[in-house]
């Protein structure tokens, strides 16, 4: 029996990688069209007893919605620090290490791209099409860049940007990279994590420029020697670009938060009925900013024991955004999520298997 | 579960680049790392089963304890060392395939000694008393010792291989998890996960399970006509 049942797996496995390759073979010609169609039909038509859960689905819209932004205490500035070679890097025992290998030519090229007028343009158009809203927006007063950006060399192609997930899962650096990749034939490698963790990769000497959103956790880096000032720039820490954090919950608003004057009140209202709130609880970007909006006789901080007598309703979940906003969907909970991750995680019609 | 399978066919039938790519490198690296384990494990665990000198207990003791690494501080250990601060930062490894290679052969070798020890130490005494009433020398009596393994080097292969393929921790750690270069499947389901696309993650995580069963289907019958 057991025979017989994994050679059928085998079989249809096998049968589904020879698929693949036939249609990976021509995807320049426009002969797979047809080729495709069959294989398609006769998966629906494998898949037919399960049709009834098919419009349910469908059905499934996200109920959660944007009820509280562009209030100025929910302000998000993306800022970006090149790192000091000169820096004072120590080794995991605590010993200095002073020849950590940076590339700083590559990171320069960078920054001065993005704070071109040619980047800046793009990132602020950037999302436009796609959700009919702007997802970043220029801050006034931005550093503006007129260097000329030097041709990749064989020793500064390589070029290592460590930074948070909310601009990596937006979008916006697979958009803007391969034209600056394209244009100057610098190769950039993307480290993806919370800003915390982002930060950690660059002291440990794993990046050669940071693009982070935590105003305080930036300013430690700078005082710590980590970053410096590039030529033509007015400090180390560049924030060009800002978009909103959004607070978000069930389209029936229990809390009454869409009537609230501002998002101090709103929280606190949320806080007064007891209403679920899933908190990042990680360290990140998102989460700084959320433990600042609480009203502060509540005492809530990143410290698990200021928050377990309201374990009742205030959930801190400790997982990446998206995976938060799953939850909150579930939960019908309030969440504070940066707006670009918010509006991505629509289009994904929050859905889950 | 149900829109998982259908989303894991459609996405094989797609033929995404961004899938491709991750499957090409998860099979380069599990397969090399795997490969390379076999190597340096068989040789070893049937000295370690077979071979009567000192201190082999204290190694076997340690083989064993390595058997139960968590791949991830295996991965934060390769992370400190190669890391820009670390000792090997001239070799520029961090985030690279090889260095994700090498930080699963650390982890997985053990286990193929492991296995290897477990069937030798058992087979051998009576082999040796054949091989010796047959006046074989120590060179034949070798050979005679690897040809009756046939049928646990492969069982080590696929414990060492579906290890590899299956653990997270230390490839996260050391690959960095970046997209085009070091991204593995284990790795993308982590990220699909943060993101909230469930579906997708069981999705991949489906295409994983199948591949892994292909690769034992495959040793398994190989596994059988070798050993006969």
């Amino acid at each position: 029996m057991k025979k017989i049942v994994s050679l059928i797996l085998a079989l249809v496995m096998i049968f589904a990688l020879a698929a693949c390759g036939q249609s990976a073979a021509p995807t320049t010609t426009e002969a797979p069209a047809p080729a495709e169609e069959p294989a398609s039909e006769a998966q629906t038509a494998e898949t037919e007893p399960e049709q009834p859960e098919e419009p349910e689905v469908d059905a499934l819209l996200v109920d959660t919605c944007i009820l509280m932004e562009a209030d100025d205490a929910m302000i998000n500035n993306y800022s970006l620090l090149a790192v000091n070679p000169e820096a004072p890097f120590v080794d995991a025992d605590g010993k200095p290490v002073d020849d950590v290998e940076l590339n700083t030519v590559g990171a320069a090229a960078l920054i001065n791209w993005l704070l071109s007028e040619e980047g800046q343009e793009l990132a602020a158009n950037f999302g436009y099409e796609e959700y009919g809203e702007y997802l970043f927006y220029l801050k006034d007063g931005r550093p503006v860049s007129t260097a000329e950006i030097p041709e990749a060399t064989e020793e500064t192609r390589l070029i290592r940007l460590s930074t948070t997930t909310s601009v990596n899962d937006s979008g916006l650096l697979g958009y803007l990279l391969p034209i600056f990749e394209e244009k100057y034939g610098y190769e950039v490698e993307v480290y993806s994590a919370g800003t915390g963790k982002s930060i950690g990769n660059a002291k440990m000497g794993n990046a050669d420029l940071i693009l982070v959103h935590s105003k305080s956790q930036e300013e430690a880096f700078v005082a710590d020697g980590f970053a410096y000032v590039l030529d033509g720039m007015p400090g180390e820490r560049l924030t060009w670009m800002y978009n909103y954090f959004v607070l978000c919950g069930p389209s029936a608003d229990p809390a009454g938060v869409k009537e609230a004057p501002d998002v101090k009140a709103a929280f606190a209202a949320i806080a007064d009925g007891k209403y679920s709130f899933i908190s990042r609880g990680d360290g990140s970007g998102t989460h700084t900013k959320e433990l600042s909006l609480w009203p502060e006789e509540l005492g809530i901080s990143a410290e698990p024991e200021s928050f377990k007598d309201y374990a009742d309703w205030y959930i801190s979940a400790n997982a990446g955004m998206g995976a938060c906003l799953v939850m909150a969907e579930e939960m019908g909970a309030y969440i504070l999520t940066d707006k670009a991750t918010f509006l991505t995680f629509v289009a994904n019609d929050g859905k889950i298997g | 579960m149900g829109s998982s399978i259908r989303k894991a066919i459609e996405l094989i039938l797609s033929a995404d680049p961004e899938l491709l790519n991750i499957l090409a490198t998860t099979a380069k690296v599990c397969l090399t790392s795997s490969v390379i384990a076999l190597i340096l494990g068989v040789p070893l665990g049937i000295l370690y089963g077979a071979g009567r000198f000192p201190g082999r207990r204290v190694l076997l003791v340690l083989n064993r304890t390595l058997m139960g690494m968590p791949p991830v501080v295996c991965g934060l250990l390769f992370y400190l060392l190669f890391s820009g601060v670390g000792p090997f930062r001239h070799l520029h490894l961090l985030f690279t395939v090889p260095l994700m290679i090498l930080a699963q052969v650390v982890l997985i070798t053990p286990i193929v000694v492991g296995t290897m020890e477990t069937f030798v130490a058992d087979t051998a005494p009576a082999l040796r008393e054949t091989a010796k009433g047959l006046g074989f020398g120590p060179g034949k009596q070798f050979r005679l010792l690897v040809n009756e393994c046939v049928y646990p080097i492969f069982s080590a292969y696929l414990l060492s291989f579906a290890r590899a393929i299956a653990e997270v921790g230390a490839v996260a750690m050391v690959g960095g998890a970046i997209a085009w270069k070091t991204n593995v499947m284990t790795t993308a389901i982590m990220t699909y996960t943060n993101r909230g696309s469930f579906t997708l993650g069981i999705a991949l995580g489906l295409i994983l399970l199948s591949l892994s069963l292909l690769v034992n289907v495959v040793l398994s019958l190989l596994q059988r006509r070798f050993s006969q």
